[in-house]
This record gives structure tokens, C-alpha cells and sequence, in this order.
């Protein structure tokens, strides 16, 4: 049951940031809910990992529906990974070592 | 342990997000991937669709409301209730549809992209800086905010386009800057004086005075008399005016040239392509159906994208104007209003030249003139390099302009000084020309405009609701002694220096002729009768005569008639060379791929369509002869200019056994008749190697290979073009140049009908459905029908957007 709150609490708090807040705040997210009612160490890790890769993966997938992929297709040229894999490793690793920080801190 | 684990997950987090929020070079470049590739921030919020919000912004200092419809295709009609708010607010739209490229372009004039892509555009930069482009840009920007008009244009303009930047957040930025990781600055009117003087660049830059130097030297002046003469005596003048030029022209007293002794060993700067050029004409209403003029204008320039032009309409009280602008600098440029329509396509004249210089010693403090030692002036330009330390830069200045070659640049050893001069140094105030073109209602104001015009000289055709058509060559012309300005000359001489310039009403103009038509495609400009001296590296000898065929045999033209010109693809070359070229060939001995291409170019009718083979295999034919001509001319070590195409067919017709058809490296004595089949056989391996590469048929457009580049020639912005024509037909489109622009305007008393395209769309951004939309008409052959009307309230109905600009309230 824990695990499902941090997911969907990691989700809608760093959506909430990032309305105000550049990209980073990701982290801070993450950090912030593992701290408060995350679960031990790796656990919260793979949690953070996972939905904040959901959570950006699934608003590029929405962005790309509504605007029928005219710029994903260009930027998957540029980039060596395709967009929407790059950035859910991207996100995910941010948004996971963040909710290792949270943890850890909980966990001191 | 516990705060041992802390402290490192907290530093690893930190760590990722800093190289995530920073653009890297691992031998090649990376984006700040976290900032990037952000859903909320990053390039996804760049993706668009069709639909455009409509948005009221308030921007400070504007006078009253401006109101601006965006019809179908994204073009601006902008409505206001004065001149000031009118260029504020063509600032603020062509910066929200096209900053970035306005930036970088300025950056480029200015020789500032090293700081943009690193250490790659070094080179790049310091040829700006040397050349004195940012000179330049201060000396006009001077006297534009010596005049009150002008000083109001590039004030207002620079207003808008910094409204528009203050009011950008990163997730609204163009895309180029996320992905190279840095933010737009505040735009000065310097930027529109560097943006100018780009365009100056481009258009004067194709003079080759060291080449010529060198060939001078090299083979003596009989043979650079054959091989490069001051005109090559085809086709007809721009204006021929014979015994009607009435009027005491400047004479100066002849001065030997004086040309350097030594070979000059420096490696030349980047030449613009002889494929720049461009066509405009006027066709009177004698010679049109509905009875009204028509005029046409396609600038050929280099096809990148975001494009060179940006379409816009311009309404307030006292002036209606519309067409083409360049993204950066106040006005149109090329357009037409409720009374007039006028077109540019480049002079050619000679307007760069270089000298000499003596120095006192190595530190370049003084130099020899007229026996005297003169100070020197150092300016030290300071080039932010991206990843590298700062770079400095000491341009030295004499009296003539910037000595650009040295020892570090460019020169093998510290013996050749050449200083620089370009009239762009000298002050000038285009934007007035454009301000008052825009509001000229007849031939009065279309003359008046011009008379402010210096630089880039220009070929201004005109034509008006009245019934009058003209074509006038303005500029800023040095008055010329004979051969001076085609070779180096000595810059210790003052008696060198340019000393007279040809008065404004001397230019080479003229209205109404009776052959019912005026037309330029960069040929000779004037009769012979014309008493000034005209010198040029390149005089353009197929569209012109291909142009002026055409508007002869036609009667009852159209619009459309007009537009199948813009769009003609006959090869006149091909037409005056091919059969001579195949009478060489014995065909009974031909066999395999070279009987296919004979037979090919046998049944072609020199039309450079898209699907046409004939048309690749004379393209692969020519690319081989040339070389093979010109083979003396290929010196790794000295540079040396190249004879024009039709001079060397002329040559092959008129003089077969001329020294230079044979071939250097090869024991036997070839003649053109040798060349062309020697060429013949490299022409054929040339397509069957293209075809074994591209596994695809032969077509002329697939061989040619065109495309637009985005102007970071990053592939995943860029497009492929599939579009007939080639450079010489008046359907100029070239690998990577042509019709930046095409417009078609019929001049009727019951009001303006204009058409036009161009390779690009109005949107800069690649994730805009509009950043392409007009290079797929482009591409088509296909026209826009302009929206053209000068109330606001009829617009209502025709926009997709409105963008409402308020006053702010103090």
C-alpha cells in the first residue's frame, strides 16, 4: 500500500513543482515524499525511478499526440536514444536518487 | 554510515542534475538533456499545432493599440494608428515568429558564433571581424540615428523586438536555444545595422582582385584580356539608353595600375557563389491583358531555413505596404503598396577593393602614404569562444580600411598587407530608402526613395497603378579609371584611392522604354554609350536573354503567364552548347552506358525539369570539362580565378585550338574537340558512380540533391528539395541556392492582386506545421494569393489569430 502512495504522491507533487519550477525540482519532489511517507532505501529508489518516469513519458506522449509527433520525430534524429527512452532514464534516475536522498534522510 | 549513505545519494543527486542542466562536448555536442528533454519546459513545449491563440500584450512606450491578424499562412497584417507603433510592432511579431534566426544572423554579421558552437566558427568569426562588419554596422547605425525617420524605424523596431524577448520564460524560447543551451540578449539597433550589412556581404563579396592579381602575373595581360573581359558582349544591356545620357560625367586623370611583384600566397576568404543573383521585371500594361503593369522580383540567395524573408503587411495612416522583409531590420524590402510595386536583384559592380600596405615595422604603428608615415588605428576584437578561452583579435586601420591578411591570418609571412575597401564602411541610411519606397505613390517617390540608397547596389525595378514602369541601378559608385578595381592596388599611392563617385542622377536608369518592358537578371547594366567605366567579377549571360525572349514574344499576359517565367527551366546553356558538344562525339563507337547517355542527351529539349536524365547528364558533363579547360588554374599554392562557363564555350566554338584545351599532365596536344570527349567519358562514369551510390533512377532533381539547411545545418530541421531549374535558368534553384522569393504583382486601378511563396514559412520553429508549409507551394511551382486590404475591420473573418499590442499603463 506504501508503495502505491509514494508512487502516486511522487507523481502529482512534482507535477505540482514543476508547474513553477524549472525541471529540477523533480528531485525535490521525489526527495520530499520518500521522505515523508516513502519506503526504505532501494524500494524508494525504484519508486522515484518509475513515476517520475511516468510521469514525463507520459505527458511527452500526450504533447506528441496532441501535436502529431511534428517535433519528436526531428528531435529522435538529433538524439542517440529516442526521446521517449532517453527521458524516462533521465527523469527516472533524477526522480530516484532523489527519493534515495528522501529515504536516507528519514532513515539517519 | 547512515550520513555517510546520505551525503553520497545527496551528492550524486546534485551531481546528475548539474551535467543535466548544462550542454557538454564529448567530441560532439550535447544538449542540457534534464532541461531539454523536460515535458513541462523543455522542446516538447515547441511542438505545435495549426491553431495560433490569439494574445493581448501590453508593451511600454507604445503610443496606442495595434492590432495584427494572422491569416492562413501565418502572415501578419498589422494595423496601427502611427509609423512608431507600426515598426515597434513589426519588431514584436517578427521576433515572436523568428528571434532566434534574427539573433544568430546578427551574431554571424558581427562574428559572434564562436560563442554560440565553439571553437569550429573561429575562423569564421575573425574573417567577419577583420573584414569590419561591426565598423561597418557602427558608421551606418550612426547615421541612421542622425535622422529623425530613420532613427524613429530602428528606435520603434528594437522596442518591439525587446518587448517580445522580456516577455519570454525558458519554456517559451525558440528550440535552438535549448538545444544549445544559451538565452537571447536585448536587441540594439546595431543588430539591425550588422543585419544589413550581411546582406551587403553576400552581395559584394564575389570580387577575386588577389586571384586576378596572380593570373595577371602569371600569364600577362593579353590573356587576362581574352579570358576575363570587362563585358562578354551577349545579350542586352539593363538599360539601354543609347545617346540619351545627357549629362557631364566625372572624369579623373588615368593612373597606371600598379600591381604587387610577388605571386600573392594567401589563402582567399570564402567567395559568395556566382549562383547568387537574382531576376526582376516590369511589364508595361500595353503588353498585359487586364491592361495594368505587372512586376516580378526572385532574389536567388542561399535556401536555408528559418527563411532569409519574412512576409508581413504594414498599415497606418499614410501607408499600406506588404511583401517581403528581412528578419531583423525595419521596413519591406521587396514588396508593393496600394499605388506601386518594386523588386531588387543584385548590380555585380565592383564595390571592394584592396591595396597594398607598407608598414613602418613590425608594429604595424604606421603606414607609407604619399612618402609620409601615417598612424595607424588598432582595434582589438574580443571573441568569446564556447569551451575555449577568449579569443583577442588586433585589426589594424589605415585611411583605406582594415588590413584583414597577416602572418596570423590567412598570409603565409608578414609581406602582404592588403587593407580592405568595401563602400559598406561608408555611412549610409538604407532603412530611409525602405521607409519612403514603402509610402511612394509614383515614379516621383520611387526616385526620391532611391536617392538615400548606397549599398548593396541594387537593380530597383518599379512599376505603378499609372501606367509607369522603370528600372533604376542605384548605389554608391566609385568613379572608375579603366581596369582599376579589378586588380591590387598600391596603397601607398592616395592617387589610387577612389576619388569621385558618380552622382545619383548619373545612375543608370530609365522609365517607360518602348520595347513595353524593363528587366535585370545581373547582366551589364548599360549601353555602351554609358560614359562611365563598368567593372564586375561576373556578368550573368543566359537568364537575361532567356528573359527578355520571352517578354518580347509575349502579348496579353497574365499574372499566371509571369509566374510560368519565374518557373521557366530552359537551359539556354545547354541549348547553345550540346549540339556542338555532340557533333564531337562519334557515336557509331559508342557503347553501354555511353550510348544510353548520348542517346539521353540527343533527345533532350534542354528543359531542366525534375524527371529530366538529360538534364543530370550535361550537369555531370559540364562539372567535368571545366576543370579539365581550366587546368592551369589549379595551383595548390596560388590562387587563381576561373574564366566563366559561356566564355569557355565561346572559346570552344570560336578558338578550338587555344594553348589552354590542353590538358598539362598528358603528353599529347589535346583541343576542344580532345576536352569534350575526354569529358564526355569522365561525365558518363560521374551518373553511373551516382547511380551505383544512390541505387535510385536517374532524374535531375534526384541528382542534383537541393536541399534547404536549417542555418545550424543540423539534418533534422533540414529538408530535401525535389525542384527543376538549375543556376543560369531563369528558374535559378541550384543544389543549395535559388528564388529565395517569388513575386508576381498586377498593378490594376480597381485595386492590387499580388502573388507569392517562398522555400520556408513564416513560423521559425521546426515544431511549427508553418515552419515548412510554404517550401512544400515553393516546391510545386505554387503561388499564395496575397490578403491585401487597407481597413482593419475587413480582415475580420479572414485572420485564424488576432494579437492585440496595448500601451502599458505607467
Amino acid at each position: 500500500m506504501k508503495l502505491a502512495y509514494q508512487f502516486m504522491a511522487t507523481i502529482v507533487v512534482c507535477f505540482l513543482l514543476e508547474l513553477f519550477l524549472p525541471w529540477w525540482s523533480l528531485a525535490i519532489g521525489a526527495c520530499a515524499v520518500a521522505y515523508f511517507i516513502g519506503n526504505k532505501g532501494f524500494v524508494s529508489f525504484l519508486v522515484g525511478f518509475i513515476a517520475v518516469a511516468v510521469l514525463w513519458v507520459g505527458m511527452a506522449l500526450y504533447i506528441d499526440q496532441s501535436t502529431h509527433s511534428i517535433l519528436t520525430e526531428k528531435v529522435n534524429r538529433l538524439l542517440p536514444l529516442n526521446s521517449f527512452l532517453l527521458m524516462g532514464l533521465i527523469g527516472g534516475l533524477v526522480g530516484g536518487f532523489g527519493a534515495l536522498t528522501g529515504a536516507l534522510a528519514k532513515a539517519k | 554510515m547512515k550520513l555517510v549513505k546520505l551525503a553520497i545519494s545527496l551528492l550524486i543527486t546534485t551531481s546528475l542534475i548539474y551535467f543535466l542542466n548544462n550542454s557538454w562536448n564529448f567530441g560532439s555536442p550535447i544538449p542540457p538533456l534534464g532541461k531539454f528533454l523536460d515535458p513541462f519546459h523543455g522542446f516538447w513545449k515547441n511542438a505545435q499545432t495549426a491553431a495560433v491563440d490569439s494574445e493581448t500584450i501590453s508593451i511600454p512606450g507604445l503610443k496606442d493599440k495595434v492590432t495584427i491578424y494572422y491569416d492562413s499562412v501565418l502572415v501578419p497584417h498589422i494595423y496601427a494608428t502611427n509609423d512608431e507603433d507600426l515598426y515597434a510592432a513589426q519588431g514584436y511579431i517578427t521576433a515572436k515568429n523568428r528571434l532566434w534566426q534574427m539573433e544568430f544572423q546578427t551574431h554571424a554579421a558581427g562574428g559572434r558564433i564562436s560563442e554560440v558552437v565553439g571553437k569550429a566558427a573561429l575562423d569564421f568569426d575573425r574573417t567577419q571581424r577583420r573584414l569590419g562588419m561591426g565598423y561597418a554596422a557602427e558608421t551606418s547605425v550612426k547615421s541612421m540615428e542622425a535622422n529623425p525617420i530613420a532613427k524613429a524605424m530602428v528606435d520603434n523596431y528594437t522596442k518591439g523586438v525587446n518587448a517580445y524577448i522580456q516577455s519570454l520564460s525558458y519554456s517559451e524560447l525558440p528550440i535552438e536555444y535549448k538545444l544549445l543551451g544559451y538565452a537571447p540578449e536585448p536587441w540594439t539597433n546595431l543588430k539591425s545595422g550588422l543585419l544589413l550589412k550581411y546582406m551587403a556581404k553576400t552581395l559584394n563579396t564575389g570580387e577575386r582582385d588577389l586571384e586576378m592579381t596572380n593570373a595577371l602575373k602569371l600569364f600577362g595581360k593579353e590573356t587576362i584580356d581574352l579570358l576575363f573581359p570587362d563585358q562578354e558582349g551577349v545579350g542586352d544591356p539593363i538599360v539601354d539608353n543609347t545617346g540619351n545620357w545627357k549629362f557631364k560625367p566625372t572624369t579623373l586623370d588615368s593612373v597606371p595600375p600598379s600591381v604587387p611583384n610577388e605571386f600573392v600566397n594567401i589563402k582567399p576568404l570564402e567567395k559568395s557563389p556566382p549562383d547568387i543573383g537574382s531576376n526582376n521585371w516590369a511589364v508595361s500594361g500595353t503588353k498585359t491583358k487586364s491592361g495594368a503593369p505587372i512586376l516580378c522580383n526572385d532574389p536567388h540567395l542561399e535556401l536555408n531555413l528559418p527563411s532569409i524573408w519574412y512576409v508581413v503587411h504594414m498599415n497606418a495612416p499614410g501607408v499600406n505596404v506588404m511583401g517581403a522583409s528581412l528578419p531583423g531590420s525595419p521596413a519591406i524590402i521587396s514588396g508593393f503598396n496600394d499605388s506601386i510595386a518594386w523588386g531588387v536583384t543584385n548590380a555585380q559592380r565592383d564595390l571592394v577593393d584592396w591595396f597594398k600596405i607598407e608598414f613602418k615595422d613590425k608594429s604595424k604603428n604606421e603606414y607609407l602614404s604619399d612618402g609620409q608615415w601615417k598612424p595607424t588605428r588598432k582595434v582589438i576584437e574580443t571573441i568569446n569562444v564556447k569551451g575555449a578561452p577568449v579569443y583577442y583579435d588586433t585589426v589594424v586601420y589605415t585611411h583605406h580600411g582594415p588590413v584583414v591578411f597577416d602572418q596570423s591570418f590567412h598570409g603565409e609571412n608578414e609581406k602582404n598587407h592588403f587593407a580592405h575597401r568595401w563602400i559598406a564602411h561608408d555611412p549610409s541610411e538604407e532603412v530611409l530608402t525602405f521607409h519612403k519606397m514603402n509610402r511612394a505613390t509614383n515614379h516621383t517617390g520611387y526616385m526620391d526613395a532611391l536617392d538615400h540608397y548606397t549599398s548593396p547596389a541594387q537593380n530597383f525595378v518599379f512599376a505603378c497603378v499609372n501606367g509607369d514602369i522603370a528600372m533604376r541601378i542605384q548605389g554608391k559608385y566609385p568613379v572608375r579609371r579603366k581596369n582599376e578595381g579589378k586588380f591590387i592596388l598600391d596603397g601607398t599611392k592616395t592617387s589610387n584611392d577612389w576619388q569621385a563617385f558618380i552622382p545619383n542622377d548619373q545612375n543608370v536608369m530609365y522609365k517607360n522604354p518602348s520595347r513595353g518592358f524593363v528587366s535585370s537578371a545581373n547582366q551589364y547594366p548599360a549601353d555602351a554609350s554609358y560614359p562611365y567605366y563598368i567593372q564586375a567579377s561576373n556578368w550573368e549571360a543566359y537568364r537575361n536573354r532567356r528573359i527578355n525572349t520571352v517578354l518580347t514574344q509575349l502579348n496579353q499576359i497574365t499574372p499566371t503567364d509571369l509566374m510560368n517565367l519565374q518557373l521557366d527551366n530552359f537551359n539556354l546553356k545547354a541549348s547553345e552548347s550540346l549540339p556542338i558538344f555532340l557533333s564531337y562525339l562519334d557515336s557509331t563507337s559508342l557503347k553501354g552506358a555511353a550510348l544510353e547517355a548520348y542517346n539521353k542527351l540527343k533527345q533532350w529539349d534542354y528543359f531542366n525539369t525534375i524527371e529530366s536524365e538529360g538534364a543530370a547528364y550535361y550537369e555531370a558533363w559540364i562539372r567535368s570539362l571545366t576543370p579539365l579547360v581550366w587546368d592551369e588554374f589549379d595551383d595548390p599554392k596560388t590562387a587563381l580565378p576561373r574564366p566563366s562557363t559561356f566564355l569557355t564555350i565561346k572559346l570552344m566554338k570560336e578558338k578550338p585550338e587555344l594553348d589552354f584545351f590542353d590538358v598539362k599532365a598528358t603528353p599529347e596536344k589535346e583541343t576542344a574537340k580532345e576536352i569534350i570527349q575526354k569529358s564526355f567519358v569522365e561525365g558518363v562514369a560521374a551518373i553511373e558512380k551516382w547511380k551505383a551510390e544512390n541505387k535510385k533512377d536517374l532524374t535531375w532533381a534526384a541528382y542534383k540533391g537541393a536541399v534547404a539547411n536549417h542555418l545550424l545545418r543540423q539534418k533534422a530541421f533540414s529538408y530535401n528539395i525535389e525542384h527543376g531549374g538549375n543556376s543560369s535558368i531563369v528558374n535559378a534553384h541550384s543544389k543549395t541556392h535559388g528564388p529565395s522569393w517569388r513575386m508576381v504583382v498586377s498593378l490594376e486601378k480597381s485595386g492590387i492582386n499580388a502573388w507569392g511563396v517562398y522555400p520556408g514559412g513564416q513560423s521559425g520553429n521546426p515544431g511549427s506545421p508553418y515552419y515548412n508549409n510554404l517550401l512544400q507551394l515553393w516546391t510545386k511551382g505554387k503561388y499564395v494569393k496575397f490578403t491585401f486590404v487597407s481597413e482593419a475591420e475587413k480582415m475580420k473573418g479572414k485572420e485564424i489569430a488576432t494579437i492585440t499590442l496595448n500601451p502599458a499603463s505607467k
